[in-house]
């Protein structure tokens, strides 16, 4: 895993880097998507997040979700075509999975992309920490992670 | 750096909430960055975002009052909006903002404050997103991003009617909507209530709001009209927030009282003890409690002493363990009989109205 200004960048994965946006390849063909860290980081803590309707087909930059955190609403864009066939169910109770596990259990929607040729934008690997670290240093984001609620010195309100 | 400035002046409600919505929507890397400045012509309400318009506001009381509800593509809470604020709406294209949020309050709150210090009041920006004087908020705001552009939402507050925000919410019970109303007596203020006879017009303030924008943001301000593009934008916004389905759509953002200011909330909780239902309204400051109501079915002996109770409790941390303490103290102290209601019960039931939802 790349670490760049503490912004955790895993290798494997796939990053739609101008619209801060992860994406895993899942082996029926559909896409697992998230925000990376430094967007939530950028949001802060999440306290709330809306997916569209599963179903729903919407184009490449086109808003799957809406994210509300205690100081900021926003859309988490499509980073390819494509339909909305699940969001994670977990969101609902605990959207601070986002802040705390964004590559993981806090991932938000899983689409089926409609348009393979837009996969090969998406950047991984080397090229991608390369390209997400420039633009991370640009903008001088120094990620941050909220602690687990459980353990000591977690964040309440 | 250049900056239109547009000024709508005094516009229906709808029309008010809608404007800035439509000029972020029909933002373009091309588009100048904006600030459009409107008070609206008659009161309204307004919603967060993800707020469930039912679970917020007395909606059979502002359809009776003829006080409009809408709902924004801002978050937060729900407000009253009416001529008595002036409101400032920032849309900059989002690849001319700061990358963090914070920095991005920290450089639009710039103006607001500098005009309020013109004025004589000396406001300060409280992060995240307050503008405080003395503790007190003076104006909150708001961030979006809508569209291209990255929106920060807030007021010049010349007066304000407290009496009729605390009505509009949707609350438990009077005694919450009292706490509510004497909160925001305390914790909110106005540019008349600093000011006093020595308050400016909303003209001269809103002159000095733009000069103050210009000269914290270094730039050329210009005053310019609307694009029939921006036009239309706003057109279809007012339509899509004037329907039913838009303004009582699901929110699912989970109630948890109501923020007056920055680390001030007011909510109530109800705990079933094996003694009877323990009802705590609680107005929390900065992670204590700052003041606080026990009501309820249970029996507690002598009765007068639960509002000592009350007093006893006021600037104790919300921590669970402390609470009890000092409650146990209370009792063994005072002698009190309270079958089934253990001081952890009282401890609980003021615990849940920080954490959990309040109706």
């Amino acid at each position: 895993v790349a670490f760049v200004n503490a912004c955790e960048l895993p290798e494997e994965l796939y990053y739609d880097v101008e619209r801060d946006v992860w994406a895993r390849p899942d082996p029926d063909g559909c896409l697992t998507l998230g925000m990376t860290d430094p967007a939530q980081t950028r949001a802060g803590r999440i306290v709330h997040v809306r997916v569209r309707a599963v179903g729903k087909h919407l184009p490449r930059g086109r808003s799957a979700a809406t994210v509300e955190s205690s100081k900021w609403v926003g859309p988490f864009p499509m980073p390819v075509s494509g339909e909305i066939v699940a969001a994670n169910p977990l969101l609902e109770k605990d959207p601070g999975l986002i802040n705390r596990d964004t590559y993981g259990s806090g991932w938000i929607v899983r689409v089926r992309p409609s348009d393979p040729a837009e996969l090969a934008d998406l950047l991984t690997g080397q090229a991608a920490v390369q390209r997400y670290g420039a633009k991370i240093r640009e903008a001088n984001v120094l990620c941050v992670r909220c602690a687990d609620p459980g353990a000591a010195g977690g964040e309440r309100s | 750096v250049k900056v239109r400035i547009v000024d709508l002046g005094r516009v229906p409600a709808l029309r008010s909430q809608a404007a800035f919505h439509g000029v972020a929507h029909a933002m373009g890397r091309d588009t100048p960055d904006t600030i459009v400045l409107v008070s609206p012509e008659s009161p309204y309400v307004c919603v967060g975002f993800h707020q469930e318009v039912d679970k917020e506001v007395d909606v059979e009381f502002c359809r009776q009052q003829g006080i409009p509800v809408y709902r924004r593509e801002v978050g937060g809470g729900a407000v009253y909006l009416d001529s008595g604020q002036l409101f400032w709406h920032v849309i900059f294209h989002q690849s001319r903002v700061p990358p963090l949020v914070e920095d991005v309050y920290r450089v639009f709150l710039a103006g607001p404050v500098e005009a309020y210090r013109a004025m004589g009041i000396p406001a300060y920006h409280r992060p995240v997103n307050d503008i405080q004087v003395e503790g007190r908020k003076i104006g909150g705001t708001g961030a979006a991003t809508i569209g291209e552009a990255m929106v920060v939402v807030g007021s010049l507050i010349f007066d304000f009617d407290y009496q009729l925000m605390a009505r509009v919410l949707k609350v438990p019970s009077e005694k919450y909507r009292d706490k509510v109303y004497r909160s925001l007596t305390e914790y909110l203020t106005t540019i008349r209530r600093e000011l006093g006879e020595r308050a400016p017009t909303q003209e001269e303030g809103k002159r000095i709001l733009i000069e103050k924008f210009a000269e914290t943001l270094g730039a050329v301000v210009e005053f310019g009209e609307l694009t029939e593009r921006e036009r239309q934008a706003i057109a279809e916004v007012e339509r899509r927030f004037a329907t039913e389905e838009w303004i009582f759509q699901g929110g699912g953002l989970p109630k948890r009282g109501v923020k007056i200011a920055e680390g001030i909330r007011v909510a109530e909780s109800a705990h079933k003890a094996p003694g009877g239902l323990i009802r705590a309204t609680v107005r929390v400051k900065d992670g204590a409690v700052d003041d606080l109501t026990l009501s309820g079915d249970f029996f507690f002996y002598p009765p007068a002493a639960l509002r000592d109770l009350e007093a006893v409790l006021a600037g104790a941390p919300l921590d669970e363990g402390a609470l009890a303490e000092r409650i146990r103290a209370f009792y063994a102290d005072r002698a009190i009989q309270a079958p089934g209601v253990l001081p952890e019960d009282i401890a609980r039931a003021v615990l849940l109205a920080q954490d959990g939802p309040a109706s």
